[in-house]
């Protein structure tokens, strides 16, 4: 198969998957006592006024009916409006919340992919040394801390201590930058405007450290045994004989072979922190997808459920699709 | 590279990191606290959009107040259209922005003029005449007539939003005198009609800015207030400046920036470390506790006049049975859950009045006492149950409406109760709009509400729980045809002393039949800097911005 033909398959692939999920989703939502309009319409609504709104969102009809009309608008590409508050269009939603999640996501990977590897690759070297049981006890501590507890110790002794650090939110008021992107730190650099970059690094510095150290407990351990295995094999030996210098070994050979399964955890976590790191966001005041979307969902509003799960399940497919691709570069022996 | 190279290559990483932060950050070239702290408001001040004044410069001498106040909450602002907006944090807002022919005075439930110079009423309460002031301009600059305000009343009623019975349920009709003078024509007396005058959906917006049949959920064109809306990111910020068209004093400070926040501990540690200047609706009791003690921060108490309880649907066995009721009201420990719970920071309520509003009575502590629970074991022995044979309750909360303290409040409520050792609790709980839904649908045998008022009258607190119809909401748990008659007449009697011996004579009544059971009234918290003054906390419950106002170079 060549590779064309290997990424359109995937890519035709993603189409009954995310009719299944939607499917799901739809139904489960329904099926679920609780509607959008019961949960923000005041207290004192007379039957009638609620009546009236389930009628104008489309409530009322039956539910084979909401479903053909959503996939019909679906298939338009309109992901149609929210049902509450503001009532605006999901697809702004998303735009809304998404950047501050990407941006966040990025930030707490990037942490967590460095220090995993360092410490991983420290241990796998030194293994069976005192520093690889260090690295051992680090990659099991830090997975076990409970990041709204790590999160408001960082806020303590960087914001309310020593003042170097902001305690929440993605930037200070008034410095946002113009929106290209929507990733704060990129734009900010785009428009050159280098007191935004300072503040939205500087936003982005505790929730990142927080979920990227949690998470790099898992990369520790998966590098580690990685590169233990990979520093076993004949061909490291052959190296060895021939002389290559310790640090070439290491980086041109060894490490290349043992990020294969390395980049599949990176794939899924990736795609997963996508859906918004809750506890962070929620403990960092960051506006993204992860809280608006469990605020959604207590609230039923069907129609940015829908459209969050439509779009996730894009972006997902793509990511895997990626790091696919970025396995055969790995990788020669990894042909489509 | 060996081990302890990568050691040293990470410390130096993020020693580099660090310089390199600490480099370029503005003005961050000193270390100490209270300087970083200054510096920090400076920047925003410097940055939130506007350039500064014209008659401030660099050179000028440290000014006495600051031009910023850094506001941080963690409640949320939902639709910036009157016609659409119905919730506690918004309709702050709108109070900052906005104003209707009556305002409450602050620091009082006193209601006084607002965008009126005079009023008439006549034909025995049912017509209003509203005369405008002359000098009243939208936040444009547009003069704002009494056709303005007949247009903003009118598309209320026209779209129909979630607020919209303020104005369909009272008014008949509104007309245009002259420019200056509209008349509103009630469909009957309404004792408490300016109090619903005083609500933002009465609040008059620029015709030429609202779309005139459709919600303008993300309008930031504002009203006739204080402020004027100069920016707002849904959930993240709003920034309101000066409205230079206001007709009456101007804000203490030009310049107010709210920051959202989606966890109180969150909140409590940004005024901590100097990101914001007060720390507004929510914190928690525990932080609350831990600020007072803070020697540069200043907590404020003040009444609150929202209100939790307890709903039996009567329709439901064994609730149908009055005596059952009125056991669990007896053995209910109020004091327990304010003080356990929430650390002092609720009192205990006796009334759906709430303390401090005219008409109050402690009708439940009249009639039961607290946490009687000899009188609750004769109640139940009464009602045919018994140590071995035990009264079965469910009683549901919501974990996602109330805060994280909810499940707290029931646990102590199931521990009342069964300390009679005759009542055996279950609690159960449901996401907020399943708990509505099955409410509503009149399911759930106990539940546990709130109640933020709409206007501040003894009516809001007991027409919508108790008269026959009006608590839709609560699945109809109750009718009594005496006391529907008692609330019909207290909403149109134009006699005071009359309406406030019915509204007791109501509360009695309420005691005796025990459908609503109250639990607490809520008191506010606001915490701010030491050097922040004005901020005024009173039953209304909407901050006032416009009169807090932060010393600086002092």
């Amino acid at each position: 198969m060549s590779l064309r033909a290997y990424v359109i398959t995937r890519i035709l692939m993603t189409i009954p998957m995310i009719l299944i999920l939607l499917t799901l989703v739809f139904l489960v939502m329904r099926v679920l006592p609780g509607n959008p309009v019961i949960a923000i319409v005041g207290m004192k609504a007379s039957p009638q006024y609620i009546k009236k709104l389930e009628h104008q969102l489309g409530l009322d009809k039956p539910l084979w009916l909401q479903y053909v009309d959503y996939l019909g608008n679906l298939l338009r590409g309109d992901l149609g409006r929210s049902m509450i508050w503001g009532k605006r269009p999901v697809i702004q939603e998303i735009m809304d919340h998404f950047p501050a999640t990407l941006e966040l996501t990025i930030g707490g990977f990037l942490v967590s992919v460095i220090l995993g590897l360092a410490t991983g690759m420290v241990a796998g070297i030194r293994s069976g040394g005192k520093l690889d049981a260090s690295m051992r006890i680090y990659s099991i501590t830090v997975y076990s801390l409970f990041i709204p507890l790590l999160g408001m110790m960082l806020q303590l002794v960087f914001g309310v201590w020593l003042h170097l650090l902001p305690v929440g939110g993605r930037i200070d008021p008034g410095l946002e930058p113009p929106a290209i992107t929507g990733l704060y730190v990129l734009d900010s650099l785009l428009a050159l405007k280098l007191d935004s970059l300072t503040s939205a690094l500087a936003h982005l510095v505790l929730p990142s450290f927080t979920l990227g150290l949690v998470l790099s407990g898992i990369y520790t351990r998966l590098v580690r045994s990685s590169l233990m295995e990979v520093l076993g094999q004949d061909f490291i030996r052959a190296c060895k004989a021939r002389g290559l210098p310790g640090r070439a070994i290491l980086f041109r050979h060894a490490l290349k072979n043992a990020l294969i399964p390395i980049l599949t955890m990176m794939g899924l976590q990736f795609a997963l922190l996508l859906a918004g790191a809750v506890l962070t966001e929620t403990t960092f005041s960051w506006p993204g997808m992860g809280t608006f979307l469990v605020e959604r969902i207590t609230y039923r509003d069907f129609t940015t459920i829908q459209g969050s799960i439509v779009f996730y399940a894009l972006f997902v497919a793509l990511v895997s699709l990626v790091v696919d691709l970025v396995y055969a570069y790995v990788d020669p022996r990894i042909r489509y | 590279m060996s081990g302890k190279d990568w050691g040293i290559a990470i410390v130096l990483l993020i020693i580099g990191l660090l310089i390199g932060y600490l480099a370029v950050g503005p003005g961050r070239t000193t270390t100490t606290t209270v300087t970083r702290t200054s510096v920090k408001t400076v920047t925003v001040t410097q940055t939130a959009g506007a350039p500064p004044p014209k008659t401030t410069t660099k050179t000028a001498p440290p000014k006495k107040y600051a031009d910023t106040i850094v506001i941080g909450v963690t409640d949320k602002v939902s639709d910036l259209d009157p016609a659409n907006a119905y919730d506690f944090y918004t309709w702050e807002v709108f109070n900052n922005i906005g104003e209707g022919p009556f305002k409450y005075k602050p620091g009082t439930t006193e209601l006084v003029k607002g965008i009126i110079e005079d009023y008439q009423v006549q034909e025995g309460g049912k017509v209003y005449i509203l005369k405008l002031r002359k000098d009243l301009k939208f936040a444009d600059g547009t003069p704002c007539t009494a056709k303005d305000l007949k247009w903003s009343i009118d598309r209320v009623a026209r779209i129909q939003g979630d607020p919209a019975w303020f104005v369909l349920d009272f008014v008949n009709k509104t007309e245009v005198i002259d420019d200056h003078t509209l008349k509103i024509v009630l469909k009957q007396p309404i004792a408490f009609y300016p109090a619903v005058l005083a609500v933002p959906t009465y609040f008059p917006i620029p015709p030429s800015k609202y779309p005139a049949d459709k919600i303008s959920s993300d309008n930031t064109a504002g009203s006739v207030g204080p402020y004027k809306i100069t920016k707002w990111v849904r959930d993240q910020v709003l920034v309101l400046e000066t409205n230079p068209y206001y007709y009456g004093e101007k804000p203490k400070t030009p310049k107010v920036v709210i920051k959202f926040y989606k966890d109180a501990t969150t909140l409590r540690l940004a005024l901590e470390s100097g990101e914001i200047d007060v720390a507004w609706r929510t914190l928690n009791p525990t932080d609350i506790k831990d600020l007072m003690k803070k020697p540069n921060i200043q907590v404020i108490e003040g009444k609150g006049s929202f209100i939790r309880y307890i709903v039996f649907n009567t329709k439901i066995k064994p609730f149908d049975n009055k005596k059952v009721r009125q056991a669990l009201a007896a053995a209910l420990d109020r004091k327990a859950i304010a003080e356990r719970v929430f650390l002092g920071t609720v009192d205990p309520l006796y009334s759906l009045v709430p303390m401090g509003m005219w008409s109050h009575v402690d009708a439940f502590k009249e009639k039961y006492g607290e946490a009687n629970v000899e009188l609750a074991k004769k109640l139940l022995k009464e009602a045919g149950y018994s140590e071995s044979n035990k009264l079965k309750v469910e009683l549901w909360y919501t974990p996602s409406h109330y805060g994280d303290t909810e499940a707290d409040v029931a646990a102590l409520i199931k521990e009342a109760w069964e300390k009679t050792g005759m009542v055996e609790v279950t609690v159960k709980s449901a996401e907020w709009s399943t708990y509505l839904e099955l409410t509503r649908k009149g399911q759930l045998p106990v539940t546990l509400y709130g109640w933020y008022p709409d206007y501040i009258d003894p009516d809001d607190y007991l027409y919508p729980f108790l008269h026959t119809g009006s608590n839709r909401w609560l699945g109809e748990p109750y009718s009594n045809p005496k006391l529907d008659k008692i609330l019909e007449q207290a909403q149109v009697s134009l006699d005071h002393n009359k309406r406030e011996q019915l509204y007791k004579q109501a509360q009695e009544i309420l005691a005796e039949d025990a459908p609503i059971v109250p639990i607490f009234q809520g008191k506010l918290y606001v915490a701010a800097k030491k050097n922040v003054h004005g901020i005024v906390l009173d039953p209304i419950m909407l901050l006032r911005y416009f009169l807090i106002y932060k010393e600086t170079g002092s």
